[in-house]
């Protein structure tokens, strides 16, 4: 949001033109905006205000709850509207006077929607993990969640106030997350006339000067947060035919992100290779230099005992090279992780015919020939086949495929591209079968 | 046989300097005297959710595991967990032991055909058994190896080392790494994550710099009111049987995804488990953010976030009381609570529509008017006038929600001249 006249800049500014001017002429009633800050201003217009919060009800209705659950909290120092990380919800006299109540009701959904999406903890970790702290990181996040909700929350009955900003101001796609947002973005050309927008601290996790902190009254704690979070996703799923389709995969994801591939491919391969049989174990195989101490005792002994791990890739024209080397790539460091050396880990290219299994460590610029359909059934087959028998087999694949009938005898891990279901050309009775349960499977991408 | 590792529940306070043991002015014992300064911290009062948690949990005598990164104090919580529940401290590092260190060792005697070959139990498990109550805390699960794993979590789960059973008196927790983080792939089956309250242990930014500065927080510890036991019972009984009368399809429901393997899910067992937990938590007094910790732990976050939300519910005042007395009637603070109490005021009316409960109802809006916002009453208000018989006046409370009118009418025009403009409706509103 937009306004006010007194944020502090992050750095001079040579132009600092607010979209929104503040002494503006206010189409709402009584005489002029009022002092921003400080001063017997004009009061507060509750009316005007809660009826711009039945607007956004009545337009959007299965964010009710997290609507009503807002307090309301005058402040003449916010240039806004603001919320901080515990549902209060902090208003400007004059920016409700000089606002239309439709362009309130979008405002409403907006603020909401950012404690909705839990911005003010992602923000926060945002900054964490990449050390960005600092007003000008602020703005930067405040402007990443607001492309983020602004690009799917206006329209059908909602206005979009003005100066609100979009992701196509930066020429940025639509639809992506905040994070991806301040990853690809500088954002640096964007600065000089959004100074002002502050959402406050449950935009972007920074604390302001008006925030009544914790301990206040009204605020809700982060089990009650969670509790109408977690009402207005159930509300959504329950109904998903009410909410647009950003809204919907909010609820879905909210309460169980999905997890970054690598980290399930990692954790998948991990617990493959370590599994009883492969890996750092005991065994009863060797005496325990232990048990030279110990007369009459049995002692295990600690073995090594590296995975071998074959990786059968699917090389049919379906899946972009980009795929397959970043995925193999992932599947390569994990193994070594693992324990696995270098030698042990070995790649099968596989399209209708399996190709032979290629040592890692030959295979720096491994050719991966291919193209056509896919039966990773030679492929599984060729894996097996190889002497020594690999431990875990990792297949890499979009899924278009027909799978053994019988799952192989060592550890699967099926790394899946997923695909929207499409009719092979020529052959319309063709259909493709799901990964098998017996692998763990991992989408990937 | 590697010793296990047993912690003092206090450590010895340091006192100052070995001055009178060392001669002063050696080296070592200025050493000694500024370690001695460092150590010098006091600790400050502060209310800590994720110890309050485990502390029910170890009290419900349920196995517990926590998750955390290393170094993160778990350890230190134990510690302070040992002492309020005044047992001693046993920490066995898993990692550095071997299967056998938690199985029994075998040990070949004369004739083992017919004697068999006993498991001989390590020291640490004899003395716990000796002593018949402590905290055995089973540290770094996840760095062990697949086979130190299985030996401990027959330990944990059956509470048997070698041919040792631990007494009841004996309180078991266990650590591991998350398996993105571990260095190998530990990961619980779904059938051992199911026997399990999972805790996620995190630090607290502030609570670690001001600890660094001198200043260590002191958790008040949950303590059991003797009095409140039975209705802690009766009440823990009502939620769960109430929620799952509610939603049976939760009553089991294996983990799907690749996310939430390892992680807790429900099932009568852990129902069982959330039930003892919320008895637990309501006789300590324990605060909705402790009892969430350990809901969600234990059953997952949706149903746990379920439950816990049907626990609001049952806190929203009970809608025949509000009709029998709308003038002094208590609505909760929270705007959507107060909507859903107003929402079954009109539901309690329609159920059984009577003239005096339906002006009964008028009156309960009008005590939300005047002590709370507007735009709440407008649904239920809506819902209400709705349920008018054609021979019931219209009581003059309703006369005091014109502002609720005057309000929903605004907000009205304001839905219509935004329709308008997007070109969905053509006409302009009837206004007056």
């Amino acid at each position: 949001m937009s306004g006010g006249t007194e944020r502090p800049l992050p750095r001079p500014m040579a132009r600092p033109a607010p979209p929104r001017p503040v002494a503006d002429t206010a189409p709402g009633p009584a005489g002029g905006s009022g002092t921003v800050h400080g001063g017997p201003g004009l009061p507060l217009d509750r009316e005007k205000l809660l009826a711009g919060r039945l607007h956004a009800v009545k337009v959007r209705p299965y964010l009710a709850g997290a609507l009503f659950a807002l307090h309301v909290v005058e402040d003449r120092s916010v240039p806004t509207m603001a919320v901080d990380a515990h549902w209060r919800v902090y208003v400007s006299p004059g920016f409700v006077a000089r606002t239309p109540v439709e362009e309130l009701a979008g405002v409403w959904v907006h603020e909401v929607s950012h404690l909705l999406r839990d911005h003010h903890e992602r923000g926060e970790r945002y900054g964490r993990e990449h050390e960005e702290y600092g007003p000008r990181e602020r703005l930067r996040r405040n402007i990443a969640a607001d492309f983020e909700i602004n690009d799917d929350i206006y329209g059908d009955g909602l206005p979009m106030p003005t100066g609100v900003v979009l992701p196509s101001l930066l020429k940025l796609p639509d639809g992506l997350l905040m994070e991806e947002y301040l990853r690809t973005a500088s954002m640096s050309g964007l600065t000089g006339n959004l100074t002002w927008l502050d959402c406050g601290s449950g935009a972007d996790g920074q604390v302001r000067r008006w925030d009544r902190g914790a301990g206040g009254a009204h605020g809700l704690s982060r089990q009650q947060r969670d509790a109408v979070r977690f009402r207005v996703a159930e509300g959504i799923r329950g109904r998903p035919g009410n909410a647009p389709e950003g809204w919907r995969r909010w609820a879905d994801e909210v309460f169980h992100p999905p997890q970054p591939w690598r980290r399930l491919l990692g954790a998948a391969i991990h617990s493959a290779a370590s599994a009883p049989g492969v890996g750092e174990n005991h065994s009863y195989r060797r005496p325990s230099r232990r048990s030279a101490g110990l007369r009459g005792v049995l002692l295990p002994s600690l073995r090594r005992m590296p995975p071998r791990v074959c990786v059968v890739i699917d090389t049919s024209g379906s899946v972009s090279d980009a795929e397959l080397g970043s995925a193999l790539l992932e599947v390569a460091a994990i193994s070594r992780a693992v324990g696995g050396r270098r030698d042990l880990v070995s790649v099968i290219s596989c399209d209708a015919a399996a190709g032979i299994a290629v040592p890692l460590c030959r295979a720096e610029g491994i050719e991966l020939l291919g193209g056509g359909g896919t039966d990773l059934r030679s492929g599984f087959a060729r894996a097996l086949r190889s002497r020594p028998r690999p431990d875990v087999v990792v297949a890499l694949t979009d899924g278009q495929t027909p799978w053994p009938a019988v799952a192989p005898p060592c550890r699967t891990v099926v790394g899946l591209f997923p695909r929207p279901a499409r009719e092979a050309e020529g052959d319309p009775d063709y259909v493709p079968d799901t990964p098998p349960p017996w692998a763990r499977t991992v989408t990937i991408g | 046989m590697t010793p296990s590792t047993l912690l003092p529940t206090h450590a010895t306070a340091p006192g100052l300097s070995g001055s009178a043991t060392a001669p002063t002015g050696t080296r070592l014992a200025v050493a000694g005297d500024l370690l001695n300064l460092l150590r010098a911290t006091t600790t400050e009062s502060r209310p800590d959710e994720q110890l309050e948690a485990l502390t029910l949990a170890v009290s419900a005598d349920l196995p517990v595991l926590l998750w955390g990164e290393p170094g993160i104090g778990k350890t230190a919580a134990l510690t302070q967990l040992a002492g309020s529940l005044d047992l001693p401290l046993t920490t066995v590092i898993a990692s550095v032991h071997e299967p056998t260190d938690f199985s029994g060792l075998p040990i070949v005697g004369d004739d083992p055909e017919v004697r068999g070959v006993p498991m001989a139990p390590p020291q640490w498990a004899v003395e716990l058994v000796r002593a018949g109550r402590g905290l055995l805390f089973l540290d770094e699960l996840s760095t062990a190896t697949p086979a130190v794993q299985a030996a401990l979590l027959r330990v944990v789960l059956e509470r048997r080392v070698g041919a040792l059973q631990l007494p009841s008196g004996v309180r078991i927790v266990a650590a591991a790494n998350p398996s993105a983080s571990a260095a190998d792939g530990w990961e619980l089956s779904p059938p051992l994550a199911n026997r399990f309250v999972h805790l996620y242990w995190t630090h607290d930014r502030e609570v670690v710099v001001r600890g660094l500065g001198g200043v260590w927080p002191r958790a008040e510890l949950p303590s059991l009111a003797p009095e409140r036991l039975p209705e802690a019972v009766a009440f823990a009984r009502r939620a769960v049987c109430g929620f799952l009368e509610a939603r049976p399809t939760l009553i089991h429901r294996l983990p799907s995804t690749e996310t939430r393997r390892g992680g807790a899910w429900p099932s009568p067992r852990s129902w069982e488990a959330a039930l003892t937990l919320l008895a637990f938590g309501t006789a300590a007094s324990a605060s909705r953010e402790v009892l969430a910790l350990l809901v969600r732990g234990t059953v997952g976050d949706g149903p746990g976030l379920e439950l816990l939300a049907h626990l609001d519910r049952m806190d929203l005042p009970d809608p025949e009381t509000l009709l029998a007395d709308p003038p002094s009637a208590e609505l909760p603070a929270r705007g959507d609570l107060r909507q859903a109490a107003l929402e079954a005021v009109v539901a309690a009316v329609g159920a059984r529509p009577e003239r005096p409960r339906w002006e009964a109802g008028w009156a309960v809006l009008v005590r939300a008017l005047e002590t709370g916002a507007p735009d709440l009453l407008v649904a239920p208000a809506t819902a209400l006038a709705s349920l008018r018989r054609d021979d019931w006046e219209v009581p003059e409370a309703v006369e005091r929600l014109v502002a609720v009118i005057g309000l929903a009418r605004r907000a009205d025009q304001s839905v219509h001249r935004v329709a308008v403009a997007d070109g969905t409706v053509r006409t302009t509103p009837a206004r007056r």
